[in-house]
């Protein structure tokens, strides 16, 4: 493991690798600094600046991106309680309070130390964790990637959004639209209608900008774009937190770390989930909580962002051994990836595992930049704050329309993203998540693949499936995931 | 607990997707079989999913939509309207005049007044991206029907390597 590491160190270490982590972390902490602007957008968007770099150079500017953009979200959550993320949400209980008594220096700078440390828990346990269950999978055969597949889907469908119902027909939409195209056992056409930029499928790539890009702009213009500015003026003095706040957060931020990376690395369950169930287990264990959660208690603050980190490299991990994204963001890394013809999954640890640890020893560095640029800049973070949205989102448009005709050179991938991005835009206002079609277009060919070749090994037999013990484990895994839920509904509905 | 039109009112998605759905199965039915499942197996299951899940929304009037009277549709349209203009003019004008002419005028409906702000956007973020694009990324960028593009200097080698 050592080699790999010195490789990894070496590859980033490269000043053009070291410029592009240092540029993802600065935009990161600009958009996620501003309410509305999500991480998953920002990295969708700005994809295609990756597409002629090398693997590990793309990853770097993405990580970079996606780790800055989860930090600076705690920045607006603080001083004007919106977050900038979703991920930022639960740093709102008691960022805003102590940002209230004059203090929102203090509280950015126990956001950043607390980032930090979510942050590199994860990527140790991205790295040591990782290989273990890479080396595991590497046993896994069709039956078993079938019933990952599915279980890939149905939990994403669970925690997305409020309705099981919903949540598994956006999945499935997405899995539809990725039968389009060439049939990859039979070589028969589907769903091409004689379109030749069909034949080898809709780039989800273009729909995943469109998704997260084009609709998040049709409903910021619906629901009004600012132009004035949210107009912050407070002073952030100080650098470095106090010994106090580092010994008072240090338990609390290491504990919060690990559960954010346990709960990041199930599918669906993103750093706002991360972040409201540590802050939730942080007021339940902590008893002599003076202030109170809720009226700035540093450890209330440092609970939610240790967690929404951790959970950034808890999602790398069944992305990267199993193919199976643990968020929307890592869901657009997979397509980063495969963009240059990297296939994630169990083979990856054995094929590109200099990349690999290069992804590790980066995403390390990224929080260590967070951790600096954070302490160091956060007087001129917070006027970010300000930057009016009527200048953004015309910026936005423009370069989701480059990122979809820079994928193959052409404007028929443009056309597809803006489908995308209307159909996204209906189905937020009636409801429906936008995670599962995106998790959905990525599952459908391992699911497919895996299944019709499992069917065929065994003479067109269900047999296969369950007597596979894995395979059975897992499937009775994603058939529980829909049918308690369902249960529980249906029950309730019946006793109101 | 049964299917009222109240519940086919609120969620008017849900019967698009068991008409659509319905029309994937017919048209998938007609795929040829091959091996023990054919190319139709797959969207044919994933449709009888998706029908089956939106029959479920139905009768459980499950309406988690957002309230559609905050949000002015009417802007969301103009702003999918001018992206599409921009689509449609771009083999004709190409990235860079496309882009040049479709920025000030979405720069105006978000709200910026200021003609000195809308020109400098206008005129440097079209340049930037194609100079990052086109000459450090290489990435073919449709030219249009005039190139004016090529009358741009090159970057210097310098900044190539």
């Amino acid at each position: 493991m050592i080699e790999y590491i010195i490789a990894g160190l070496t590859n980033v270490l490269n000043p053009f690798t070291l410029f592009l982590m240092v540029a993802g972390v600065l935009v990161g902490i600009l958009m996620g600094s501003i309410p509305g602007m999500t991480a998953t957008m920002t990295v969708a968007v700005l994809l295609s600046f990756t597409f002629t770099m090398d693997p590990g150079n793309g990853m770097m500017l993405l990580l970079g991106i996606y780790g800055g953009a989860v930090y600076s979200g705690s920045i607006p959550a603080i001083l004007i309680r919106t977050p900038g993320t979703p991920s930022a949400a639960a740093t709102i209980f008691d960022g805003y309070p102590l940002s209230q008594k004059g203090e929102a220096g203090r509280a950015i700078r126990i956001s950043t130390v607390a980032s930090f440390i979510g942050g590199v828990i994860s990527v140790i346990g991205l790295m040591f964790f990782s290989p273990l269950i890479a080396d595991a999978a590497l046993q896994f055969r069709s039956p078993e990637f079938f019933a990952l597949a599915l279980f890939g889907l149905t939990i994403i469908a669970s925690v997305s959004g409020d309705s099981l119902p919903k949540g598994m027909i956006s999945g499935l939409l997405g899995m539809l639209v990725a039968t389009v195209g060439i049939d990859p056992l039979t070589g028969f056409q589907r769903f091409t209608f004689g379109v030749p930029e069909l034949l080898t499928g809709v780039q989800f790539i273009a729909v995943m900008i469109g998704l997260f890009g084009i609709a998040e702009g049709m409903k910021a213009y619906s629901s009004g774009i600012d132009d004035e500015g949210k107009k912050v003026d407070q002073d952030i003095d100080g650098i470095l937190p106090s010994l106090s706040d580092l010994k008072a957060i240090g338990p609390v931020s290491t504990a919060s770390g690990i559960a954010g990376v346990l709960i990041g690395s199930i599918p669906g369950a993103g750093g706002d989930i991360a972040a409201f169930i540590t802050y939730n287990e942080a007021t339940r264990w902590i008893k002599d909580a003076v202030p109170s959660f809720g009226e700035g208690n540093v450890r209330g603050i440092a609970a939610a962002e240790s967690g929404n980190n951790a959970s950034t490299g808890g999602a790398l991990i069944p992305t990267l051994t199993l193919g199976i994204p643990g968020d929307s963001v890592s869901a657009i890394l997979i397509g980063a990836l495969m963009v240059h013809d990297v296939q994630p999954g169990p083979a990856l640890y054995q094929e590109e595992t200099t990349l690999l640890y290069t992804i590790f020893v980066g995403f390390l560095l990224i929080y260590v930049l967070i951790l600096v640029f954070g302490l160091l800049g956060a007087h001129y973070w917070v006027r970010l704050i300000n930057i009016r949205e009527s200048l953004l989102w015309p910026a936005i448009l423009v370069l989701c329309v480059i990122g979809a005709v820079a994928l193959r050179g052409n404007l028929f991938d443009a056309w597809v993203m803006l489908g995308a991005g209307a159909l996204g835009y209906v189905l937020r206002l009636r409801g429906y998540p936008l995670a599962p079609m995106v998790l959905g277009l990525i599952l459908a060919p391992i699911a497919e693949t895996n299944l019709r070749r499992s069917l065929s090994l065994s003479g067109g037999s269900f047999d296969i499936f369950y007597t596979s013990p894995i395979a059975l484990v897992i499937i009775l895994l994603s058939v529980a995931t829909i049918a308690v839920p369902a249960v529980r509904s249906l029950s309730s509905r019946s006793s109101a | 607990m049964k299917l009222s039109t109240n519940a086919l009112r609120s969620s008017p998605l849900a019967i698009a997707f068991i008409v659509g759905a319905a029309v994937v199965i017919l048209f998938a039915s007609r795929f040829p079989s091959g091996g023990e499942v054919g190319p139709g197996f797959f969207p044919i299951g994933i449709s009888t999913g998706i029908i089956l899940f939106a029959l479920v929304e139905l009768v459980t009037e499950d309406d988690g939509g957002l309230d559609v009277s905050d949000h002015d549709l009417r802007a969301a349209g103009v702003v999918l309207a001018l992206v599409f203009g921009y689509l449609v003019a771009m083999p004709l004008a190409g990235f860079l005049v496309g882009t040049i002419l479709f920025l000030p005028v979405i720069l105006y409906y978000s709200g910026v007044r200021s003609p000195t702000t809308i020109a400098v956007i206008s005129l440097l973020l079209p340049l930037a991206l194609f100079y990052i694009f086109s000459q450090f990324f290489l990435v073919p960028l449709p030219e249009g029907v005039i190139p004016f593009s090529r009358l741009l200097p090159r970057l210097p080698v310098w900044v190539m390597l």
